[in-house]
C-alpha cells in the first residue's frame, strides 16, 4: 500500500504518463465535425502515431469528442453516454458551436453552451477546425492529462446538482437512470 | 418553340378537366404553375401523375403568409418525357390547416407531410405516422410558423455566452493575449 | 419454433460514415422484420434561422445542409436566386461552377468508398481513399479558402478566380486520381469477400425504384438511365461530352459499379472544362447585400449530387429575407420510407452497407 505523499505523486506521474499516451476517442461524432475525423484518422495526418485511436463503446473510451452543435435530442443521448463512461474520462468541445453556439446562436434546438452542461476540458475551434488543429487541441489534452490538471470528471461530480439543473432545464421529459458513482 | 407548345398542350387538358385552375405561363425556363382549391389537390395530382407523365415528385413545401392567415402548400412535378417542372399550390386556412393525406400516390410524400405536419401543424388526413419526427417532447408551437420567434425562445431557454454583442476583432483580442504583434500582410484585414 | 423478435437499436451514433440518425430493428435471430428509422438527432432549424438572414447571409447557413458534398447545395441556391432574379452569369463562372461541382463529387465519392468499405470491416480503402480526398480538399483550400465549406458558388458567378497556375494543378491530380482508382480496382473491385458481401442485397427492383421515387445513382444501378445534368441541364453540361452509367442489378454491387464508372466521367469532365473554359469575367457583381431584395415570386433549381436530386425552393415576398427556402435533399427519400421497407427480410450485418450504398446522410433530411 502507498501511504505517504512522495509516492502517491509518483503513481500519479506514472498514470497519467500512460494515459496521456493512450487517448480512445468514443466515435459519437455528434454533428458535422465528424467529417474532419476521418482525415485526421488516416494516412496524412494519422492521428494513431499519437496513440489517438477510436473506440466503440462509451465504456471503453477515453475521450468523448462533441464535433459540432448539440441538440436537445442529441444532448440527452450524450449526456447518457458520458455517465456510462468510466474514469478516466475528458469532454474535448469541438468546433465553434460548442463553445458559443457558433453560427446556430439562435437556433431553437441547439444549446449554445457545451461548459453548461458537460464539463469540458479542452475546446477546439475553428468552423470546421482543421485536422492540425484537432491534433493541437488533443497535445493540449494530452499535456493537461500529464500534468494532472484535466480533472472534468471530478468536477461533474462534486458539482453534478448544478449540471443536472442544467441539464433538466433543456431536456422536459427526463427518463434517464440516476448513476450514483 | 417546341416547349411553349407543349406547355399549352399541358394547360389546355388541365384546364378542361379542372375549370378553376388558375394558370400562370410566363417563366423563361420550362416551368408551369397552377393554383387550385385544396379539395381537388389529389384528383389533380393523380391525373398529372398517371395521364400526363408527371410521374417525378421533386418536392412538397409550404409558406406561411402570416398577414393574409393562410399557408400555402406547392407539390412540384417533373415529367422526364416532357421535361417540363408544374408547381401545384393551393391555400390553407392558417387556423384550421386540414388536407388530405398523399402518400398513396407517391410513397417518399409521407416523409414530407409529417414534417410539414410537425413543422406548420398541418393536419393530413389518414396520415399513419408516428406523432413525433425530427423535435422530440416539444412543447411550443409549430416552429416554422412565421410568428414564433426563434431568437427569443433561445434566449430564454439556453445560456449564451457573453461577448458576441460587442462584435470584437478576435486577432487583436488574441495578439494582446498572447503578447504577439499582428503580421504585417494580416493587418489589412483587420479593423 | 417460431422465435421471438427481439428489438435491437442500431444508433443514434455515427453508424458508418453517414450521420446521427436511429433506426430501430425488430429482429428474429438475425433476420430483420421491421425497422422504424427515427431522426432529428442533427436538427438546427436552418430555413427559420434564414427568415432573420438575408439572401447573401443565408449562404454561410447553406453549406452546412450536408458536410460532405456542400457544393450542390449552394449551386441550387445560387441558381434558385438567379432564376428569380433573372441575373446573368459570366460564361467563364459556368465552367468554373462545373469543375467545382464536379471535384465536390470526386471528393463525396472518395468518402463513399471509404464508407462503403467500412460498413463491410474493410478498413484498408478508408485509409487510401480517405487519404487521397485531402488532394482534392487541398486544390478547394487554394481557391476557396476551406477545406470542407467553400460558399464559393455565389448569386451571379463565383467568390474570385482561378489562382495562377490553378488549373495545371487540377489536371496533375487528376492523373494521379486516374493512376490511384486502378488501385481501387483492385482492392474492392477484384476482392471477393467484397463481392459477396453485396450481390443480390438490398435490391430494389425498376418499378419499385419509380414507385418510390428514388433518384441519382441509385435509380440508375436499377437500370433507369436519368440523371438531371442530362434530363434538365444547368450551367454547360449540354456542351459537354460525358456519359451516365447504369446498371441492371439494383443491388448494392451495381450501385458501386455505377459510382466506380461515375468517378472516371467526372474526371472526364473535368479536364474538358478546363480546356474549353473562356478567358472574360468571372461574376456579375450583386448590388449591395446589406440592401438586396429579390422580386417576389419563388424558383425551384436542382443539381445533380452524389446522393440524387438536391433542390432549393426558395420564396420571396420583395424583401431581403428570404421568406422561405426550403432545401429537398435525396436523402429525404432515400433513408425514410425506402430504407425502412428496403431492410425487411434482409441480415442485421448488412445494414451498413445499404444505408452507405443509398448514400443516407441525416444532416439533409433534418436541417
Amino acid at each position: 500500500m502507498i501511504n505517504d505523499k512522495n509516492s502517491q505523486k509518483i503513481v500519479d506521474f506514472i498514470s497519467n504518463w500512460a494515459r496521456k499516451h493512450s487517448i480512445w476517442v468514443l466515435g459519437y461524432g455528434t454533428g458535422c465535425g465528424a467529417i474532419e475525423i476521418p482525415p485526421t484518422m488516416t494516412s496524412r495526418y494519422d492521428a494513431e502515431r499519437l496513440g489517438i485511436r477510436g473506440a466503440a463503446t462509451p465504456r471503453q473510451a477515453d475521450v468523448l469528442l462533441i464535433t459540432g452543435y448539440l441538440t436537445t435530442k442529441t444532448l440527452k443521448r450524450v449526456i447518457r453516454v458520458y455517465e456510462q463512461m468510466q474514469d478516466p474520462k475528458y469532454v474535448v468541445g469541438f468546433g465553434s458551436c460548442t463553445i458559443n453556439g457558433g453560427m446556430y446562436y439562435d437556433s431553437y434546438n441547439t444549446i449554445n453552451v457545451l461548459d453548461k452542461y458537460l464539463p469540458v476540458d479542452v475546446y477546439i475551434n475553428g468552423c470546421m477546425p482543421r485536422p492540425e488543429a484537432v491534433l493541437s487541441g488533443f497535445g493540449k489534452l494530452q499535456q493537461l492529462i500529464g500534468e494532472g490538471k484535466a480533472n472534468g470528471a471530478t468536477k461533474y461530480k462534486e458539482n453534478l446538482e448544478w449540471y443536472r439543473a442544467n441539464q433538466k432545464k433543456v431536456i422536459p421529459n427526463w427518463v434517464m437512470p440516476e448513476y450514483n458513482w | 418553340m417546341q416547349e411553349k407548345k407543349i406547355k399549352n398542350k399541358i394547360i389546355k387538358r388541365v384546364k378542361t378537366n379542372f375549370k378553376d385552375a388558375r394558370d400562370r405561363n410566363d417563366f423563361k425556363y420550362n416551368r408551369l404553375d397552377f393554383s387550385v382549391k385544396k379539395e381537388i389537390i389529389p384528383s389533380v395530382l393523380f391525373y398529372l401523375k398517371d395521364e400526363m407523365g408527371f410521374i417525378h415528385l421533386s418536392h412538397i413545401s409550404c409558406v406561411d403568409w402570416l398577414e393574409e392567415g393562410e399557408l400555402e402548400v406547392v407539390f412540384i412535378l417533373w415529367s422526364p418525357e416532357e421535361k417540363i417542372k408544374v408547381f401545384v399550390r393551393t391555400r390553407l386556412d392558417r387556423d384550421n390547416p386540414v388536407m388530405d393525406n398523399l402518400d398513396m400516390i407517391w410513397r417518399q410524400a409521407n416523409t414530407y407531410e409529417r414534417e410539414l405536419r410537425e413543422m406548420y401543424g398541418i393536419q393530413f388526413t389518414g396520415l399513419e405516422a408516428p406523432d413525433e419526427f425530427i423535435l422530440e417532447d416539444w412543447q411550443g408551437p409549430p416552429p416554422m410558423r412565421r410568428d414564433f420567434d426563434t431568437e427569443a425562445y433561445s434566449n430564454e431557454t439556453y445560456f449564451h455566452r457573453p461577448g458576441r454583442e460587442d462584435a470584437e476583432d478576435v486577432r487583436e483580442t488574441i495578439t494582446k493575449r498572447s503578447g504577439e504583434d499582428i503580421p504585417d500582410f494580416a493587418k489589412k484585414y483587420s479593423r | 419454433m417460431r422465435e421471438k423478435a427481439t428489438t435491437l437499436y442500431f444508433g443514434p451514433q455515427h453508424p458508418g460514415i453517414t450521420g446521427n440518425m436511429m433506426i430501430r430493428l425488430k429482429v428474429e435471430g438475425d433476420t430483420i422484420v421491421k425497422a422504424t428509422i427515427e431522426v432529428g438527432y442533427l436538427h438546427r432549424g436552418f430555413e427559420k434561422l434564414q427568415e432573420k438572414r438575408n439572401w447573401l447571409q443565408s449562404f454561410t447557413l447553406l453549406c452546412r445542409f450536408c458536410v460532405p458534398e456542400p457544393d450542390p447545395v449552394e449551386e441550387s441556391y445560387a441558381r434558385a436566386v438567379e432564376l428569380l432574379e433573372g441575373r446573368e452569369v459570366p460564361e467563364r463562372a459556368k465552367y468554373i461552377r462545373v469543375m467545382m461541382l464536379e471535384l465536390a463529387r470526386m471528393g463525396a465519392y472518395m468518402l463513399w468508398y471509404g464508407g462503403q468499405n467500412a460498413s463491410l470491416g474493410l478498413y484498408t480503402m478508408g485509409q487510401w481513399s480517405v487519404g487521397d480526398r485531402n488532394y482534392i480538399l487541398d486544390l478547394f483550400e487554394e481557391l476557396t479558402g476551406g477545406r470542407i465549406y467553400h460558399m464559393y458558388i455565389w448569386p451571379g458567378g463565383v467568390r474570385r478566380d482561378l489562382p495562377e497556375g490553378f488549373a495545371d494543378k487540377v489536371l496533375r491530380t487528376m492523373d494521379y486520381f486516374e493512376k490511384r482508382l486502378k488501385d481501387y480496382d483492385d482492392l474492392m473491385f477484384s476482392s471477393t469477400i467484397f463481392r459477396k458481401r453485396t450481390q443480390g442485397i438490398g435490391i430494389i427492383p425498376k418499378e419499385k425504384a419509380v414507385e418510390w421515387g428514388v433518384v441519382g445513382p441509385v435509380l440508375r444501378g436499377s437500370g433507369i438511365h436519368s440523371d438531371i445534368r442530362i434530363d434538365d441541364p444547368y450551367e454547360v453540361y449540354d456542351k459537354l461530352d460525358f456519359i451516365v452509367p447504369t446498371e441492371e442489378g439494383g443491388d448494392i454491387w451495381s450501385r458501386a459499379l455505377v459510382r466506380r464508372q461515375e468517378v472516371r466521367q467526372s474526371i472526364h469532365i473535368i479536364r474538358q472544362v478546363i480546356e474549353k473554359m473562356p478567358q472574360g469575367e468571372y461574376y456579375n457583381r450583386i448590388p449591395n447585400p446589406l440592401k438586396w431584395a429579390l422580386p417576389k415570386g419563388d424558383a425551384y433549381a436542382r443539381t445533380e449530387a452524389v446522393r440524387g436530386e438536391v433542390g432549393m425552393y426558395i420564396v420571396s415576398d420583395g424583401s431581403i429575407h428570404p421568406r422561405r427556402t426550403h432545401f429537398r435533399g435525396a436523402a429525404y427519400v432515400h433513408a425514410i420510407t425506402l430504407l425502412e421497407n428496403l431492410l425487411v427480410g434482409e441480415n442485421i450485418s448488412d445494414v451498413a452497407a445499404i444505408m452507405n450504398s443509398l448514400g443516407t446522410c441525416p444532416p439533409e433530411i433534418e436541417r
